[in-house]
């Protein structure tokens, strides 16, 4: 570890503890604390990676998470960005987005044909002719992406946590850790949050070896950890600003929904690089990551440095430099050295020579740095005829900041350019929403303090309700901080505005010239800042170009716009823990227990069949049999359930479904059709009438919560005096339906059963197996049966009971499937099968439950009257003959009459009673009703004719419907 | 390497045309102005002045070519609709787009894919069967396929959903393609900029005149403009225009969100979609896995991104493609949807004469830009419907005749 | 997650509730236009909307105007304000 230096005052790695990690193919070590690429650069390893396009060569930049082109890749995860991942015992790791090795990249050669790539270059070629365009995709997708994923990789699921505080603040720098201690002197619930491992920010790399900064750190850092008002969540990044503050952090555990009542901004700023020719060499690095990389790991970045300075924080670096043994062979100072401060005196007064009104032209080295050209600079450009080389191995950029001012855009709050500061500055704060410290203008340390402490004066004033004027320029520094044009042209170009996407400064000037002239559009067909830091360090410099080139101010320029995610976010973090839960009836364990194959119905599970999945269609054929010759019970728990009370429920109904439910007679039930304004049907189901003024409704599984709504609603609507109680899961429910139904039954329940005093469609109230129960004598599967709905506690009792009690009669269970072809028997239709997002009950051939001239009013009724006289399609019956055994249509096959589509077949089964195919298809009119034939296009291509017929088609009388198997037999 | 690039590399000086005009004064008059500067907008431009030689036309947007839903959606092509009206009409689309490259000298990257659309339910499977059956009526390749099937063409994912709603089969559309959405836009624009068509970017209608029932001019932020001809294609701001005629629509904007991973190496080459699960993905050409979902469930016209959309989306993508959890995600963003009550779009003339309509697009904007423009401009040229939009007319809803594509499900990119 | 805060419970988030969309009273004895415009129209544009929302966990419906520029919540509009009697729609016999 050549590069490691003696222990810096806060390094964060632990010296006592060491680990190593292979790193393609070599062995290196680091202690804990380092990141992956503090210890490869100890370990002398400079490269670190291969940039995106032309595959140069690049090493660390920041070592704050913008290191895009030091990705690693290891057989558990891709994309690893090593100056923040931290080195664990035994990794295995490799570069990304290299052909071959890193040292050995096969496709170093495409830097070489830069020249034939310009901006935008793939727009321009591969197409022609059309027939090849699948190779050159095929290879530029090979070439495009980062690291490699396995598919192999099993689902890691990260638990959420949620969080509340009064005032969340991100960074936890000097502004962030005083807006936090004076919000939460002042007594509000203060969370402080860093993305990195440690709360200290850039007093502790930037600020590290300046004696003021010792009190105003150790005090803050101290006072911090003892209040009991501050909660700190360090390692972990704030991926977006949400409405009404809604905050995810994110950190290695997951993720932590943070909800605040505001936010103190208090992120920072991003150094941004200066554009010349090879500013991508390894050992060109900004200032503040060389400040980082010493101070924080003690890893020397290098042996001999030039600064380059377009501000005062350059000599802070350079002063770092020398403290860390580094030799400074120069500063350059892109302006004059008086306009500096004392940082530039005492670089002076080491003797360290500075070159003013200066640039690096161009950065020398092949593989890493070995020298700078540095040229007289007029503030735009260089000149390069009096070009003066210096060698070193390192060059440290400080011209200039980007404020981290993504959540601030995403707050909707306005920003604009500051020439002083030469800066965007917020303008405009949202209500909430509070800024503070560099990313507010304010750099000095007594600025950045004082800053933090106004804003969360105002923020906690804002909390408690007062109306505050903003003092947001009052602590801002009056000098600039960074230079307005840090970018030096080149005729040979390689001067990279981009380090993600590998572009020039020739491709935004290029891409200018061929239109592409304002912000976004720049950003699109170049991809400046598309890449995975999302422009960190490319968008400031982007926008001084662009406006440059068009002669525009900076403010008009504008940005583009700053989305989440501020850094990306793992899926097994946003995905969290699997809740989706699923509802089961009382009897789901007698079901499993009992074979049933299960089904989702919405969020419920029900019974398919029952029997092995091998003898599907065998045990439904008999479940059905069943029902028709003795006795069947099924599961009906999952329908929707609502009692409905009060003087207008009765008037409530006669709104909501088409037929007249008022004049229900008590203990009775009517057939309840429900359409929406436009006609269309949404729900079935019955409705019984309990008392004068009580009702007891049923809806389908899938629309029970929005039957409960539109029912709800329409009380609102018209002020009506009604209460709902949705009982869909405090009450089960089964269906008993066989010839031995109502024998059975009478032996377990004190309710009258004969023929007159509960007749069909009759609704009775009384107790079964000593249980409180409601009968209903229903036809859905055209048998004599009992609908019994029961408390959900008794379900399983009563259930069992009778299945015990059904065995002389060859009781079985039956699942959906059973169901759905003895209701087609009947003709009887599933909405949503049956009907489509369209199909009005005209169509479904159910005129006979639209009232339209006794009721003078039902929701959709003038849709109805409308569409009577229109309607277009008409659901009829259809058989193939007995002993058919050719290939069976399917439904959603299409009728086809004469080349064109005339319908479709919405139902279509084999009906054990009438020996033969069954099934209902929506058929075009007039064809529906004159046809003799329809012919149907099946699979394979072949037409199979269908024979209409009229529904029922079982039992078309409904003579089974009330008869006993005493009777039938 | 391609021979066109070679130019670049033999020249110093970068001679490209400029794709689109430099800012300038915006005429007294024109024939025709076109309110959008998307995709649809430039599309209509361009078959304007090619096909029918009407020039005098100025495109305005409100902000940059190609900024509003056509930089937005998830660059989905396909034709595999439910009802033969839509059908037809995307078909035309898929024809157009496969030969735009050419037509512009311009690659958009088309790139044919295959699109799975899952069923996990039979209630689904009986869709996608539909679905299948009319595509194939109609000369559309659409199967429904079966798990083995799927299994073969995508092995990485997880068909039994860790065991919940295991996916049963799905409807395979082999035209199913991806392109690159902004390219689509450039090109026409270039076309059309290049037949003489003005281009006014940041350039904001204010208010429409009109004379009687008719349309005599436009009032932007840079100054009025008389003109015969105005069309509005401008998708989620589509009310705002048509609340200054007074017209009334169905138009509801819901916003439509996205999101894209870290690029990684090509691993996926076809376009799934689960309906079930409220996802689709699909690989993009720089290797980021481009997501999305349905609609946001309530009416807002913004841009905004939100967490629980993200989240969700996350949650039910490892449901079918549990190694995705090591990825991350990079990127999310928002469109404005104009939804219509029967999903398809709102085409053609309305009760304003020379007002004419290109909205509803709601989440199929983008595959339908070459046809929309096409369509509109010989309806604008002729003042006559196209017979290709006939169905999707204004007008269906004061006849009650809708069109059935609410079948095909609400996630349907 | 947006907000939503209701004078009965409180701010809640908005993933609870349900949304309805525009207030609507349907006509009595439209002809067909009306009647239509009913049905499908919607006003569409931005700006402060009447609209109904259903907040699942209490069963309540709620009628706030929203601006659905901004997705602010401008008011809670008490439902008595918004009531109507059923409409008639007779046929001709």
């Amino acid at each position: 570890m050549k590069y490691r230096l003696d222990p810096q005052p806060l390094e964060w790695i632990d010296r006592s503890e060491s680990m190593s990690f292979d790193f393609e193919g070599q062995r290196f070590s680091g202690f804990k604390g380092d990141s992956l690429t503090s210890a490869l650069l100890a370990g002398g390893q400079k490269l670190l990676g291969r940039s995106f396009k032309y595959h140069r060569p690049r090493s660390a930049l920041s070592l704050a998470n913008h290191d895009v082109n030091a990705l690693f890749q290891s057989a558990e995860a891709t994309n690893i960005r090593g100056d923040v991942t931290p080195v664990s015992e035994g990794l295995k790791l490799r570069a990304c987005n290299v052909n071959g090795t890193l040292a050995n990249d096969k496709d170093t050669y495409i830097g070489l044909l830069s020249r034939f790539l310009p901006v935008g270059f793939y727009y321009k070629a591969f197409h022609k002719p059309k027939k090849f365009f699948p190779f050159w995709e095929r290879l530029i997708r090979e070439k495009a992406g980062l690291g490699e994923i396995s598919t192999q990789w099993s689902a890691i699921r990260q638990p959420k946590q949620y969080g509340f505080c009064d005032l969340l603040v991100i960074g936890a720098g000097a502004s962030g850790m005083q807006a936090a201690l004076t919000a939460a002197d002042a007594g509000a619930d203060v969370v402080l949050v860093d993305e990195n491992p440690q709360i200290g920010g850039s007093l502790d790399y930037q600020l590290v070896n300046e004696s003021d900064a010792a009190s105003a750190r150790r005090q803050l850092k101290q006072r911090i950890a003892e209040h009991p008002g501050i909660r700190v969540f360090t390692g972990h990044y704030a991926c977006g600003w949400y409405t009404d503050h809604y905050v995810p952090l994110v950190g290695p555990e997951g993720i932590i929904k943070m909800r605040a009542g505001g936010v103190i901004m208090a992120t920072g700023v991003m150094e941004q690089p200066a554009v010349f020719r090879n500013n991508d060499l390894p050992g060109v690095m900004l200032a503040s990551g060389a400040q980082r990389l010493i101070a924080r790991y003690a890893v020397k970045p290098g042996q001999r440095a030039v600064v380059l300075c377009g501000n005062d924080e350059g000599y802070r670096a350079a002063l770092d430099m020398i403290e860390a043994g580094i030799e400074v062979a120069a500063v350059v100072d892109l302006e004059w050295l008086d306009k500096r401060g004392h940082w530039a005196e005492q670089v002076k007064a080491k003797g360290i020579p500075v070159l003013e009104q200066s640039a690096i032209y161009e950065a020398k080295g092949k593989d890493a740095l070995k020298a700078v050209v540095v040229a007289p600079f007029d503030g735009r450009s260089c000149d390069s005829g009096q070009g003066k080389t210096i060698r070193c191995d390192l060059l440290l950029m400080s011209v200039g900041w980007a404020p981290a001012a993504q959540l601030l855009y995403q707050s909707g709050s306005k920003l604009g350019y500051d020439k002083k500061l030469q800066q965007i500055l917020p303008r405009e704060l949202s209500p909430g929403i509070h800024a503070c410290g560099r990313l507010n203008g304010a750099f000095t340390l007594e600025q950045r303090l004082a800053d933090g402490e106004r804003a969360a004066k105002e923020a906690v004033a804002q909390l408690r309700g007062k109306t505050v004027e903003t003092e947001l320029t009052r602590f801002r520094d009056d000098r600039a901080h960074s230079h307005d044009w840090p970018i030096i042209g080149h005729p040979k170009g390689k001067n990279f505005v981009d380090y993600d996407e590998d572009l020039q400064l020739k491709d935004l000037i290029n891409a200018a010239k061929e239109g592409f002239d304002n912000i976004e559009l720049m950003k699109r067909f170049s991809t400046n800042g598309m890449g995975p830091s999302q422009g960190k360090h490319a968008n400031m410099n982007g926008i001084r170009v662009l406006a440059e080139i068009t002669r525009k101010t900076i403010d008009e320029t504008g940005s583009t716009t700053a989305r989440p995610m501020f850094h990306p976010v793992p899926v097994s973090a946003l995905a969290g823990r699997r809740f989706r839960p699923e509802r089961l009836t009382p009897m789901q364990a007698w079901h499993t227990a009992n074979g049933a194959k299960m089904m989702e119905a919405g969020r419920w599970l029900r019974p398919e069949f029952y029997g092995a999945p091998a003898q599907r269609e065998q045990a439904i054929l008999q479940e059905v049999q069943a029902v028709r010759s003795g006795l069947g019970i099924i599961d009906v728990s999952t329908l929707g359930k609502i009692e409905v009370m009060g003087p207008d429920a009765g008037r409530l109904l006669d709104v909501v479904y088409t037929m007249k439910m008022s004049t229900i007679k008590q203990g009775m039930t009517r057939y309840a059709l429900m359409v929406d304004d436009s006609g269309v049907i949404v729900d079935d189901g019955i409705v019984g009438r309990v008392t004068d003024d009580r009702f007891y409704v049923s809806a389908t599984t899938s629309h029970a919560d929005a039957a409960f709504r539109t029912l709800s609603l329409k009380i609102q609507e018209l002020g009506l005096n009604v209460r709902l109680v949705n009982r869909t899961g405090s009450l089960a429910a089964l269906n008993l339906a066989g010839p031995a139904s109502r024998k059975l039954l009478s032996t377990l329940t004190d309710v009258d059963l004969s023929e007159e005093s509960f007749p069909y469609l009759g609704m009775r109230e009384g107790t079964l197996c000593g249980y409180p129960v409601r009968l209903i004598r229903v036809g859905f599967v055209g048998e004599l049966g009992y609908e019994i709905h029961m408390p959900a506690t008794a379900a399983l009792e009563i259930w069992e009971t009778l299945i015990k009690a059904g065995k002389p009669y060859g009781i079985r269970p039956f699942g959906v499937e059973a169901q759905r072809v003895l209701r087609l028997e009947k003709g009887h239709i599933i909405v949503g099968q049956d009907t489509d997002g369209l199909t009005n009950p005209f169509e479904a051939n159910m005129a006979w439950a639209v009232p339209l001239k006794s009721k003078p009013w039902f929701t959709g009724k003038p849709s109805l009257a409308l569409l009577q006289a229109r309607c277009q399609r008409r659901l009829i019956g259809f058989r193939l003959p007995k002993g058919y055994n050719g290939e069976l249509p399917k439904e959603c096959h299409l009728i086809i009459e004469n080349g064109e589509m005339a319908g479709r077949i919405t139902s279509i089964a084999y009906s054990p009673a009438l020996g033969r195919v069954i099934g209902l298809a929506m058929v075009d009119l007039p064809l529906a009703e004159s046809a003799s034939a329809l012919e149907v296009r099946v699979d394979s291509g072949a037409m199979v004719t269908l024979e209409p017929c009229p529904t029922p088609f079982y039992d078309a009388d409904g003579a089974r419907q009330t008869a006993d198997l005493t009777e039938v037999a | 390497m391609p021979w066109r690039l070679l130019k670049f590399g033999l020249k110093s000086t970068h001679d490209e045309p400029r794709f689109f005009p430099e800012s300038k004064p915006l005429k007294p008059h024109y024939d025709v102005v076109i309110i959008g500067g998307g995709g649809h907008g430039m599309a209509c431009a361009y078959y304007l002045a090619k096909e029918h030689g009407i020039t005098d036309v100025a495109v305005l947007e409100q902000g940059y070519i190609g900024g509003g839903n056509t930089g937005r959606n998830t660059t989905i092509v396909r034709s595999n609709y439910l009802t033969p009206e839509g059908v037809k009409f995307y078909d035309t689309s898929v024809k157009l787009f496969e030969d735009l490259a050419d037509d512009f000298d311009l690659n958009i990257f088309y790139s044919t894919r295959g699109h799975f659309t899952l069923a996990h339910t039979d209630s689904a499977l009986r869709t996608m069967r539909w679905r299948a059956e009319v595509n194939k009526h109609q000369g559309i390749e659409s199967e429904v396929v079966g798990r083995e099937e799927i299994a073969k063409e995508v092995p990485y994912m997880d068909l039994d959903c860790n065991g919940h709603a295991p996916v049963m089969g799905a409807l395979y559309h082999a035209p199913g393609s991806v392109a690159r959405h902004d390219a689509v836009a450039w090109g026409y624009a270039r076309g059309a900029y290049n037949r003489g068509v003005e281009i006014h970017q940041k350039t904001r209608v204010t208010a429409i005149r009109t004379q009687g029932d008719r349309v005599v001019g436009v009032e932007t932020d840079r100054g009025a403009i008389s003109c015969n001809k105005v069309i509005s294609m401008v998708a989620g701001s589509t009310p705002r225009i048509t609340s200054m005629l007074g017209l009334r629509t169905p138009i509801e904007i819901f916003p439509l969100q996205a999101c894209v991973s870290e690029p990684v190496k090509p691993f996926m080459d076809t376009i799934v979609v689960s309906g079930s699960l409220h996802v689709y993905v699909s690989q993009s050409s720089r290797g980021e896995l481009v997501m999305g979902a349905s609609v946001d469930p309530s009416v807002l016209h913004s841009t905004r991104s939100s967490f629980d959309f993200v989240e969700g989306l996350a949650d039910q993508m490892l449901d079918l493609f549990p190694f995705m959890s090591r990825m991350k995600v990079m990127r999310q963003w928002a469109g404005m949807s104009d939804i219509t009550p029967d999903f398809a779009p709102i085409m053609g003339k309305t009760p304003i004469d020379g007002f004419y309509l290109d909205a509803g697009w709601g989440t199929w904007g983008f595959k339908a830009t070459p046809v929309s423009g096409k369509t509109m401009a010989w309806t604008v040229a002729n003042d006559k419907t196209h017979e290709l939009i006939e169905p999707f007319r204004l007008s269906r809803f004061a006849d009650f005749d809708l069109v059935g594509e609410k079948g095909a499900a609400s996630v349907g990119h | 997650m947006k907000l939503l805060d209701c004078p009965v419970i409180g701010k809640r988030p908005i993933s609870e509730f349900d949304y309805l969309g525009e207030v609507r009273v349907p006509p009595s004895q439209a002809d067909e236009l009306v009647w239509a415009d009913y049905v499908f129209n919607r006003k569409g544009a931005p700006g402060v909307l009447r609209e109904r929302w259903y907040h699942r966990p209490t069963g309540r419906w709620f009628v706030f105007d929203r601006d659905t520029l901004t997705d602010e919540i401008v008011a809670v509009v008490d439902a008595a304000d918004v009531r109507y009697e059923e409409p008639r729609y007779e046929i001709p016999a």
